[in-house]
C-alpha cells in the first residue's frame, strides 16, 4: 500500500510560490498512450497524413492529454485532502511529437474561502522548448487549514 | 462528426436555429471503473495513489478511489471520441442513442468537417467515485465565424455540459469551444471560384 504524503495546507502557501511540476517526453510511445488514456481516436492526433491533409505540419496532442497533464499538476499539488474547484485552459499552440512538455504554475492569490477550506488561485500552463507556452490556464483550488 | 454543408452557408440562420438547443439527459456507457482511470494516469505519468491504489484511497477522507477531475466527461459519455454508437450500448437507457456532445456536434451544420478543440473550462462540485453512474446534458450556447490561419471562415461552436451522478447531484460543469474548418484544398478551390 502506498503511504500518505505530507498534506499541503492553506497556511503553507504564499502568493508568488512557484510549482515546478513535471516534464513529459512526447515519444512515439507517449503518442499511443495519449490515444489510450484519452480514448480520443480523432485521427488528427495520431495519423500524420490526416493531419497534413487538414493543413497541419504534424499531428498534435489532444485535449484529453492536455487537460490530464494540467489536472495532474493540480492534484499533485493540492494533495489527498485538497480539491480542484475550477480549471480553464486555452490550447493556443500545439504540443507535437518529440516535444518535451513541462507543466508549471505559480500562485496568484489566496483567500479564506468557505466550507472550512482555504481558497488559492493559480496560473498554470504547459510549455515546450520549441514554441514556449502552448496552453495557458487558470485554476482555483481548495486547501485544508493547518490544525 | 460535423455536418459540413456544401454550397451556401448562412451563419445567421444556423445561429437562430441552434443557439440554446439542449440535448436530453444521456447516461454514460458504463459506471465509473478503475481501468480507464489507470489508463488516464498512465498517459501523463500520474502516480497519485488516490486514483490508483484502493488500499491507500480507503484510508483517506474520500474513503475510496476517486476519479481524476477531468475524467468526469469521459465517464458521462460514450467511452470514445468520436462517438462510436454501434450495437454495444452499455447502460444507456432506451431511446438514448448518442452521447450529448455527439448529438450537438454531430448535427449542427458547419462549413468544414475538420475539428480543433480550443478552450475548456471545468468546475467541480463533488467527487466522482468508483461505481458512480454519470449522466449529462449539453446546451449549445454560441456558434460564430472567426478566421483562422487554415480557413478564413472557420465556424466555432461553444457548448456547456452539466454532469450529474446517480443521485442527481451536479458533480461538474464543462464549457468547451471547438472550431470546425475546411481543408486547405477546399478553401483554395473556393478562392479560385470553383
Amino acid at each position: 500500500m502506498t503511504t500518505q504524503t505530507n498534506q499541503r495546507t492553506w497556511e503553507d502557501v504564499n502568493e508568488g510560490d512557484e510549482i515546478d511540476g513535471f516534464v513529459l517526453e512526447l515519444t512515439d510511445t507517449k503518442m499511443v498512450e495519449q490515444v489510450s488514456g484519452s480514448q480520443d481516436f480523432y485521427p488528427v492526433h495520431h495519423d500524420t497524413g490526416f493531419a497534413r491533409e487538414a493543413g497541419h505540419d504534424e499531428i498534435f496532442y489532444n485535449t484529453g492529454f492536455t487537460q490530464a497533464a494540467l489536472s495532474r499538476l493540480l492534484t499533485d499539488w493540492v494533495g489527498t485532502d485538497g480539491w480542484v474547484k475550477k480549471m480553464s485552459f486555452q490550447m493556443r499552440k500545439m504540443n507535437i511529437p518529440n516535444d518535451q512538455v513541462h507543466a508549471k504554475g505559480v500562485v496568484t492569490g489566496k483567500s479564506e474561502g468557505d466550507g472550512g477550506m482555504g481558497e488559492v488561485t493559480l496560473d498554470i500552463w504547459l510549455e515546450n522548448d520549441r514554441v514556449g507556452i502552448t496552453t495557458p490556464a487558470e485554476a482555483t483550488v481548495l486547501l485544508p487549514h493547518r490544525d | 462528426m460535423p455536418k459540413a454543408v456544401e454550397g451556401d452557408y448562412d451563419i445567421e440562420a444556423v445561429r437562430a436555429e441552434w443557439i440554446g438547443k439542449k440535448t436530453p439527459r444521456s447516461h454514460g456507457r458504463y459506471p465509473v471503473e478503475y481501468d480507464p482511470i489507470r489508463r488516464h494516469c498512465h498517459m501523463v505519468e500520474d502516480e497519485n495513489p488516490l486514483f490508483l491504489d484502493p488500499s491507500f484511497a480507503k484510508q483517506t477522507s474520500h474513503g475510496g478511489v476517486i476519479s481524476p477531475p477531468v475524467l468526469a466527461g469521459y465517464f458521462a459519455g460514450d467511452g470514445a471520441w468520436p462517438p462510436t454508437g454501434g450495437p454495444t450500448q452499455g447502460q444507456r437507457r432506451a431511446g438514448e442513442e448518442i452521447e450529448p456532445e455527439g448529438s450537438i456536434i454531430g448535427d449542427v451544420p458547419t462549413r468544414g468537417e475538420r475539428l480543433i478543440n480550443m478552450n475548456v473550462a471545468w468546475e467541480y462540485f463533488a467527487p466522482v467515485r468508483i461505481g458512480d453512474e454519470l449522466s449529462s446534458e449539453t446546451v449549445l450556447t454560441d456558434i460564430f465565424e472567426k478566421s483562422i490561419r487554415l480557413d478564413p471562415k472557420a465556424v466555432w461552436i461553444v457548448t456547456e455540459r452539466r454532469i450529474y451522478n446517480q443521485r442527481d447531484e451536479l458533480v461538474a460543469t464543462n464549457t468547451n469551444t471547438l472550431l470546425t474548418h475546411r481543408r486547405p484544398d477546399v478553401v483554395a478551390a473556393e478562392a479560385e471560384g470553383n
